[in-house]
């Protein structure tokens, strides 16, 4: 008969192997927040934007990666290049504006190029020092504008047009590699024609950044939302299969999404993306914390950046066709935003639901045991997406999920084989 | 209800129109709002992000989606803390015919914490959730003013757990 636990039984561990559940110290223990920093976000690809927010030349924008300011710069050749916003004279942020261009002269400096306002020192679209003021009289012959140009990082344009940075020089694989195929799936309806970001906003949650990542790998919590629950569940819905790659990426497969259920919302497929069957919804998660999720006519990207071991902030972008006239346009964006939007019918229930998972695990709270240990045939609702997520963040880690005071053990091919027999 | 006879009592229904908007919402008292509003009347919560340099539209719908949003509530999962909008009629303007009318307000919207994180701790503490402008449009009647159109413009981006309700 079922019963309530008592202290020790609510801390035994659940009946389940260990990958199918996790210590809840990986979400909110400061020293393991600082490792994942080092050993995880400075040495993935992460998809700061999108092409199209700097589309013209001497275009920039600012992003942060694992506490380290980045520039991406779009130079009159059109490449876009990335480097650390910072000064390599006394350290200050280059640039301090979300967004804009350097066409235009700055107080301390000239157009075309990047000047750290609190000395003037300028710098071209590729990096270069091109500029230090009195250079001669205070440095003589000893410091050279060739010994200060700007840290480059790596930079990719990839995927439908986002721009990929890593702050690894020895990442040691390109964007492609990176991603296994987990992108291959979106990869014709993202790359027939040029993409267009329409929506921006972010958010910062007092949660840990794996928890907003496992909602997105999870669609068991459909039953959170209404819109879900009216839209799918179906035979279909319940066929969608979780799809595990290489370097802990994950894809969740498409349905037909049945928008005329939820009342006051139509169908997606007069505008759905090219290649994409009418009103289907793939998804796509990116280890450590992107999302990509195409719903017929919209793209919503979420990008995850770790403010602290109980805070993360996210950043939600939009995006439709370049091509798009005014009238489709309108139409993605509510398509969009009546769902994913900051007043959508879904993003707010999703918040809610992790600002709660944060609530109940602060630093300072017992440890839990926080399950995924359901199997459905890597269906819909099973939740070895999240399994698969955290045996890599494990490898990455060389901690144990379930116990991260212990090193992460390999799972052996005899485990693997009965897992996947099990399956059968 | 008043008379509307001249330019100046219309400026002052439409002064009352927008103040009457925020007590209703602020109650949540949907249906008073949309009786607020005429039958073209439509509704929009836009920013402009210097992000991505774009003009970005939050939420869109007419008079129909509106209450059809405000009736399904009860369906979805929400932050129930209450929101109350302080604002103040900056101008009005009034057209020669005394047939349509404009307004700018500025508004600021403060939430009070209820279930959104830990009530035990936050319930009860005010915070402002959201600042911007109300754009409107009015449809200046015999008796009355009517709301033809809304546009909250708004400052705030960072909109955290965002909300169920319009502003």
């Amino acid at each position: 008969m079922a019963k309530s636990r008592n202290h020790a039984e609510w801390n035994a561990p659940p009946p389940f192997k260990a990958d199918e559940y996790v210590d809840s110290r990986i979400y909110s223990d400061e020293g393991i927040f600082e490792e994942e920093l080092e050993k995880i976000f400075k040495k993935a690809w992460i998809p700061v934007c999108h092409e199209s927010e700097l589309a013209k030349a001497y275009d920039f924008r600012t992003v942060t990666i694992a506490r380290e300011p980045v520039i991406l710069v779009r130079g009159k050749d059109m490449q876009v290049r990335a480097f650390l916003n910072v000064c390599p004279h006394r350290g200050n942020m280059i640039e301090r504006r979300p967004s804009g261009t350097f066409l235009d002269g700055s107080p301390s400096g000239n157009p075309r190029h990047m000047t750290c306002m609190f000395h003037a020192w300028q710098f071209d679209m590729k990096g270069r020092c091109v500029y230090i003021s009195r250079q001669e009289e205070g440095y003589q012959d000893r410091l050279k504008k060739s010994q200060v140009g700007l840290r480059e990082l790596k930079c990719e344009v990839y995927f439908g047009g986002f721009i990929w940075v890593c702050l690894d020089d020895d990442i040691g694989m390109d964007v492609k590699e990176w991603s296994a195929g987990a992108l291959e799936c979106l990869q014709p309806s993202l790359d027939e024609e040029p993409l267009e970001i329409f929506h921006y906003h972010k958010a910062i949650i007092p949660c840990n950044y794996k928890l907003w990542h496992d909602t997105n790998c999870e669609f068991y919590h459909d039953y959170l939302h209404y819109h879900n629950r009216i839209t799918g569940f179906n035979d279909g819905y319940f066929a969608r299969k979780n799809m595990g790659f290489d370097n802990g990426h994950i894809n969740v497969g498409s349905f037909e999404v049945q928008y005329d259920n939820y009342e006051g919302f139509d169908s997606r497929a007069a505008i759905s993306f090219p290649h994409l069957p009418p009103n289907h919804w793939y998804m796509i998660d990116m280890f450590p914390g992107v999302n990509f999720n195409l719903r017929g006519s919209s793209l919503r990207c979420d990008l995850m950046t770790p403010l602290g071991p109980d805070k993360v902030m996210i950043e939600f972008r939009g995006l439709g066709l370049k091509s798009d006239d005014e009238a489709t346009r309108r139409h993605r964006i509510e398509h969009h935003n009546s769902i994913w939007g900051p007043f959508g019918r879904n993003l707010h229930e999703d918040l809610l639901a992790v600002t709660g998972q944060g609530v109940s695990m602060d630093a300072q709270a017992e440890p839990r045991k926080i399950l995924h240990g359901r199997h459905e045939n890597e269906t819909i609702h099973d939740e070895n997406g999240m399994r698969h997520f955290y045996e890599e963040w494990g490898r990455w880690m060389n901690r144990s999920p379930s116990d991260p005071t212990k090193p992460f053990s390999e799972p052996s091919k005899a485990e693997s084989k009965s897992k996947e027999e099990a399956l059968a | 209800m008043a008379e509307i006879k001249d330019r100046a009592s219309a400026a002052t229904a439409v002064r009352e129109a927008v103040y009457k908007s925020c007590m209703y919402k602020d109650d949540m008292n949907w249906e008073k709002w949309l009786n607020l509003c005429d039958d073209d009347f439509s509704y929009a919560i836009t920013a402009y992000s210097p992000e991505i340099q774009r003009n970005m539209t939050y939420l869109s719908g007419n008079r129909e989606d509106m209450r059809t949003m405000m009736e399904m509530l009860p369906k979805h999962n929400s932050d129930h803390s209450p929101l109350k909008r302080h604002c103040s009629v900056y101008e009005v303007e009034v057209d020669e015919e005394n047939k349509t009318a404009t307004a700018v307000s500025s508004v600021l919207v403060y939430q009070t914490m209820l279930d959104g994180v830990n009530c035990h701790v936050d319930s009860g503490e005010s915070k402002v959730f959201l600042v911007g402008r109300y754009c409107d449009k009015f449809r200046v009647n015999e008796d009355d003013v009517k709301f033809i159109e809304r546009e909250v413009q708004l400052d705030t981006r960072r909109l955290d757990k965002g909300s169920h309700y319009p502003i």
